[in-house]
């Protein structure tokens, strides 16, 4: 059970950290809250009519049919040994979260996923389920405290969207210099329903390796998945992902942007087409320096198993061009303050719905990859 | 008037290769002067020279801007003394919006604020603000756009690189206008003006604004300065051939 207390109960300097993952103790700004701290939940609440936040080990006590329905059923516990970790807990930790049908939540609900010691592995299991008709916006910040490099994050989060449902569900992370981070998902969509999927990795892990699963089953669903990485030396992102349109008149589209400062960043993501709809896969990548074999290797994917599936792709790779940055600096601009600029610009794109956490995190890579401070 | 600008024995190489050859130019305080000159005579590499685009290497002479030798100056510094471009191609700059380089010029700056606000509606371009720099403009609106950035960044010394190429004579007035008013009195001093240095091909922007003294570049020199209107009838007249013939 969850030992607490609010989230306005936190230590000073915990919370600080956690703001900068758009995990807020101001109450008015937020919906509901689950804190897990290392391995323990600190705190889970809802302060909104119509849905319920729980920790997921309460929330499989108190509803069977959770177990029957949705527990391991849009990822498999035989996936791979992340997965195959995350099943072996005798006690799940990870919130669940239902919205009622028809109900929609305008102010953000927040999940903080921090480790907080050296050495911990956190295994996570989320559940999250929106009826008929309901919306929410879920902001989910992980990190490492300051002084933590090492531990593991191992994640499984399993989301259900019914019809005209929609989810828009922002992910920040923030991780030490020798972490291991492993998110798996499976969203599985309904008829007419909307899932927006937002990564951003701010300061990335040494190595993070998602693989995100989408099931777009109704008429009219549709997927968005923008996905910002900034690379560092040392470090090795490969962030894929499957959707699987399904039915007709579906849509999704796969948006990467990669600025690379050195590290290995990997841009995937595979749309199968089985029914009449329109997918497109967008991976551009900036490199700023090479440093230590660094690279950004994009790999945009599309199967096309229907006559009527319309499919696109684009990918590109380049680094900024002088004459760009000189022609601001002709403004008054510092180079760095150009070059800022530039990638910000380059990080912008244009998905509607991003929130103003999303955009100080953009901002925030922009400034730091324009001073070449990314570690 | 004392000289803004004076250029003194200017030799600039790019990629290696000599473009421009012992050039001297002096601009005084309140003075506008033309550079006229067939394609490829140097008068792009004067502008972005003075301007301190790294492409363009200065291999011998000095660049005096208000009295403080700049030669060795980046971009940055000579654009935040005072020196502003407006380039004939500028590149097109995915994402950034000419609204944030707008802001940024008049950051912290109400009264400039309010000026860039009502340059936006004046010069036709409030529609255009969101797009990214300079992508699928047309000829006017780059002009345009170009200038309103130059108007917001408020330089003692202007340049411009053809502001009256590719342009109708509808766009051209309104360019014209905007020039002036780039140019227009300072209030401080009811007799003074800014400076600048017009690149001109055809000639055109001179019936929209008053220079006081037009230069001729031919093969990287400046071969020859005098009246704007009269130079302008001589080329008409002669074409360049004749002031080749007409170099010392």
């Amino acid at each position: 059970m969850p030992q607490l207390f609010t989230i306005d109960q936190l230590r000073e300097e915990d919370a600080v950290e956690l703001a900068n993952v758009g995990v807020l103790t101001d109450r008015n700004r937020r919906s509901g809250t689950f804190l897990l701290r290392d391995v323990l939940p600190l705190c889970c609440y809802s302060s909104a009519d119509g849905m319920e936040l729980l920790s997921i080990d309460a929330a499989l006590q108190r509803y069977d049919w959770l177990r029957e329905k949705y527990f391991w059923k849009a990822v498999r516990p035989d996936l791979d040994e992340v997965t195959l970790q995350c099943h072996s807990e005798s006690i799940p930790r990870g919130f669940f979260i239902r919205v009622r049908k028809n109900v929609k939540i305008a102010v953000p609900t927040q999940a903080g996923l921090f480790v907080a010691h050296s050495n911990v592995t956190q295994n996570v299991h989320n559940i999250v389920i929106l009826e008929d008709d309901s919306e929410l916006k879920l902001i989910s910040g992980c990190l490492t405290l300051r002084g933590v490099s090492t531990g593991s994050h191992f994640a499984v989060s399993e989301m259900y969207l019914g019809r005209n449902a929609k989810l828009t569900n922002t992910m920040l992370h923030r991780w030490g210099p020798k972490v291991r981070v492993r998110p798996r998902s499976g969203t599985i969509v309904g008829a007419g329903g909307q899932y927006m999927s937002n990564y951003v990795s701010l300061q990335p892990a040494k190595s993070i390796e998602s693989n995100a699963l989408t099931w777009l089953n109704g008429s009219g669903a549709s997927a968005k998945y923008l996905t910002i990485i900034l690379g560092s030396d040392g470090a090795t992102i490969d962030t894929g992902g499957e959707v699987y349109l399904n039915a007709d008149d579906t849509s999704a589209e796969l948006v990467h942007r990669g600025v690379c400062t050195g590290g290995h960043i990997f841009q995937k993501g595979l749309l199968v087409g089985n029914a009449r709809c329109r997918a497109h896969v967008d991976c551009a990548g900036m490199v700023l320096d090479t440093k230590n074999s660094g690279f950004i290797e994009s790999i945009p994917g599309l199967r096309g198993m229907h006559p009527e599936a319309r499919m696109s792709h684009e990918a590109s790779i380049g680094k900024i061009a002088p004459e760009q940055v000189e022609y601001l600096q002709a403004r008054g601009m510092e180079e760095r303050e150009a070059i800022s600029m530039i990638i910000r610009g380059f990080l912008d794109t244009n998905i509607a719905g991003l929130g103003p956490e999303l955009d100080a995190r953009i901002a925030e890579i922009a400034e730091l990859a324009g001073h070449g401070e990314t570690r | 008037m004392k000289d803004l600008l004076e250029i003194k024995n200017l030799c600039v190489e790019v990629d290696g290769k000599e473009l421009l050859h012992d050039i001297n130019l002096a601009i005084p305080e309140g003075e506008i002067h033309t550079l006229l000159g067939p394609n490829g005579s140097g008068k792009t590499t004067l502008i972005m020279t003075v301007m301190g685009f790294t492409r363009y290497q200065v291999t011998r002479g000095r660049i005096f801007y208000d009295g403080q030798d700049i030669t060795d100056l980046d971009l940055t510094a000579r654009a935040r003394l005072g020196i502003g471009v407006m380039q004939q191609r500028p590149p097109t700059i995915a994402g950034v919006k000419l609204h944030q380089v707008l802001a940024y010029l008049a950051a912290g700056d109400l009264q400039r604020n309010q000026k860039v606000q009502e340059l936006l509606n004046q010069s036709q371009m409030s529609l255009l603000i969101d797009r990214d720099l300079n992508a699928g403009l047309s000829g006017g609106e780059i002009k345009r756009s170009e200038l309103l950035q130059l108007l917001a960044h408020e330089p003692k010394f202007a340049m411009m690189d053809e502001p009256d190429s590719g342009v109708d004579l509808e766009s051209l007035a309104l360019i014209g206008k905007m020039i002036n008013k780039l140019f227009a009195i300072e209030s401080a001093c009811t007799v003074k003006r800014k400076a600048g240095l017009i690149i001109t091909h055809t000639g055109y922007i001179l019936d929209n604004i008053d220079a006081d003294k037009a230069h001729i570049m031919l093969a990287g020199r400046i071969s020859c300065s005098g009246n704007p209107h009269l130079v302008l009838e001589i080329i008409k007249k002669h074409g360049y051939e004749g002031c080749v013939h007409c170099m010392p």
